[in-house]
């Protein structure tokens, strides 16, 4: 199968993460260009642009799977690359791709379908006998069924209201002993805040590590597993950073948890990059999660210590190459880690802080990789994610790698929006995250401030306004000039103001 | 502020936190660490934007509002409030809080425009530091709101459902 040219269904960094390897290998792109941000820098990269400016429909086109296979067959592409999110995982899309005679840059309509529907794959990881975290299959009626069913799953287990979410209703279970007393309390709690006292029970997996293993597999049925990625660092099943490989693995444990993944894809007769997802206790136990059946955000990581290129690798395999490498010829080496620079207020819990980017200067050293979908003068628009840039750092080892972090965070300049990288400046100077003994609990239960400021840093703001103060009401030299009506205003503020809009 | 005798020789920069910067006046482009000074700079330039240059690092800077003696500021990427106060307004401001005692009164704003999806206390309840206030729906994602402070909800302006502003009032709490 030839793949001469390639409809990118998507935008921001990875769109020019795709067309970067596309031209690599020869390969044109096409994108779609859409009034929300016309002058995205992936339009400026493809090599052929699709005007959807005066997209009439109420959908955004990234979702809009009719109108995408237009684009597709209109500007004549044999292959469409999903990326991440929007219709990446969504089976009905792949299948009316190969309707339409386009290749499909991931796996098999089946395999999406079925790792999508939880209790397909939590079915099918049972059956090939992947480590999962039971659970009740339904409610449970009273607390000598609780106790019966605890003791199958054994013990720590975790009620939870049917109904429940927010954290009410819920307890945890750690002895026999409690179980009535428990069950009782968290019945009675969903009653309360949801009207309804029916809960169920599930394994607690207690302060667990995230930690998923990307596998490659081709049409012929090879299947390899290119080591673990640890994305222990999230916020609301957000993740902020990602390393590999993991602190918390040694190449036994790595080579047993990598061949579940691979027996699990195998399972579905997987082709294309995955992603499987495990939780791994702190007695060095793993639970299956989910598989992720697309290229993830993360998945630089992976690329930096083994030298592979996946969206490459991808590409071959939808052209129906073989891997030209087995698993014993997949090698990790030296320590990456990813660091998500968002336009978010880390000190207002993370809000998206949408804007025009006004300055934007990434490190241009040996040791960072930058991918990013924006340039100074780019918006982020509130319509998608705040993604500004992945900042991917690699290093000799995990102690090199946080070191270099470092320098890399301080050589980042980014004007016009707030961003992640204080809690990045704080989180490679924090002791749990330099021991790597934090879980994903870290952020929400070891943190008590999200953010990096020295003294001086303080102390330098507020030389900074009392300056301003002085100058304008002090010396009479205003720096707001005179701006009518907006007197209190500066024209630092005007700026950005004008530019939101 | 134009009123203000020009006999000024002081500036208290006083931290949303309670910190307190005294600068005196007019003001130096030097700021002493203990033994030593240390040159500070502020400067703008096409590539950087606007930016404070100190031990040979720059950081960039930016005004997010000023309103007469208030500023909130972006200092490498942290927002800062300040309020600055002539030795006279300080000791005005001094007065004037024991003679109300300690009680303060902590306004939740909305961050970011956005929908209210749930509200998670009630009028009159007791909140901690770090406890979830309410949910606020803006670009696709659900971010809690969490109390700042210990004390108790007074009034809750917010409406579930509703769509908010940024800075729109959300909900009140007294200090304890």
């Amino acid at each position: 199968m030839k793949i001469r040219r390639i409809f990118i269904a998507n935008r921001g960094e990875i769109a020019v993460r795709i067309i970067s390897t596309a031209r690599k290998m020869n390969i044109e792109t096409v994108v779609v260009r859409n009034a929300t941000e016309p002058d995205a820098l992936y339009v400026s990269l493809a090599d052929i642009v699709f005007d959807n400016t005066e997209d009439p429909a109420d959908i955004p086109v990234f979702l809009n799977i009719d109108r995408l296979i237009d684009i597709a067959l209109e500007t004549s592409c044999d292959a469409v690359h999903p990326g991440y999110g929007f219709l990446a995982e969504n089976a009905y899309f792949a299948q009316k791709c190969i309707e339409n005679n386009i290749v499909f840059i991931g796996p098999s309509p089946d395999a999406i379908y079925k790792m999508g529907n939880k209790t397909i794959a939590r079915e099918l990881a049972m059956k090939q006998g992947i480590p999962m975290a039971m659970g009740s299959q339904g409610n449970i009626g009273n607390e000598e069924e609780a106790a019966a069913m605890a003791k199958n799953i054994g013990y720590p287990v975790i009620i939870k209201a049917a109904s429940g979410g927010g954290g009410r209703g819920m307890r945890i279970v750690r002895k026999p002993e409690e179980m009535e007393k428990m069950f009782l309390i968290a019945s009675k709690e969903a009653e309360k805040a949801f009207n309804d006292p029916s809960v169920f029970i599930e394994k607690y997996i207690e302060n667990p590590k995230h930690i998923e293993f990307q596998i490659l597999g081709d049409t012929a049925g090879n299947i390899v597993h290119l080591g673990e990625r640890e994305c222990s660092i999230q916020r609301k099943h957000q993740k902020l950073l990602e390393e590999a490989p993991s602190s918390a693995l040694d190449d036994d444990l790595r080579n047993l948890m990598g061949s579940m993944a691979v027996r699990i894809a195998a399972a579905v007769g997987y082709y294309s990059a995955g992603t499987v997802e495990f939780l791994l206790d702190s007695e060095r136990n793993f639970y299956f999660m989910e598989m992720n059946t697309r290229i993830q955000v993360e998945h630089p990581v992976t690329e930096m210590i083994t030298g592979i290129d996946l969206i490459e690798q991808q590409i071959r395999i939808a052209r129906g190459e073989t891997l030209a490498f087995g698993q014993k010829d997949v090698r990790i080496q030296g320590w990456s880690i990813e660091c998500r620079i968002n336009a978010e207020d880390v000190q207002a819990g993370f809000a998206p802080d949408p804007g025009k980017i006004e300055k934007l200067i990434l490190p241009s050293d040996s040791f960072v990789r930058a991918d990013t979908g924006v340039r100074s003068g780019s918006s982020i628009v509130s319509s998608y994610d705040s993604m500004i840039a992945k900042l991917i750092i690699t290093g000799t080892d995990r102690k090199d790698a946080i070191r270099k972090c470092k320098l890399a965070l301080d050589r980042v300049w980014i004007k016009g929006v707030k961003t992640t990288l204080p809690f990045f400046r704080m989180l490679v100077r924090n002791p749990k995250f330099i021991d790597g003994s934090f879980t994903t609990a870290f952020i929400e239960k070891d943190l008590d401030k999200y953010y990096l400021n020295s003294e001086y840093e303080e102390m330098l703001a507020a030389w900074l306004v009392t300056k301003l103060f002085e100058d304008e009401n002090l010396i009479g030299k205003s720096p707001a000039a005179d701006n009518g009506n907006n007197s209190d205003m500066s024209p630092w503020l005007l700026n950005k103001r004008i530019n939101q809009f | 502020m134009n009123d203000e005798k020009p006999a000024i020789k002081k500036l208290h920069a006083l931290s949303s936190e309670n910190r307190r910067f005294t600068f005196t006046l007019p003001l130096r482009h030097k700021i002493r660490i203990g033994k030593r000074s240390y040159e500070v700079k502020l400067k703008s330039d096409e590539k950087y934007g606007t930016h404070i240059l100190w031990k040979n690092r720059k950081y960039p800077v930016e005004i997010i509002r000023s309103r007469q003696n208030r500023y909130e500021i972006l200092f490498n990427d942290i927002s800062y409030i300040f309020t600055i106060e002539t030795p006279f307004s300080l000791k005005r401001l001094k007065v004037l809080k024991q003679s109300t005692g300690k009680a303060e009164t902590e306004l939740i704003k909305a961050p970011m425009p956005g929908k209210i999806i749930d509200i998670l206390v009630r009028e009159g309840a007791t909140v901690l530091r770090g406890e979830p206030l309410l949910i606020l729906e803006a670009m696709k994602m659900q971010n809690e709101i969490h109390s700042p402070v210990n004390g108790h909800v007074t009034r809750i302006p917010a409406k579930g459902g509703t769509n908010v502003m940024k800075d729109d009032l959300l909900i009140e709490i007294k200090v304890e």
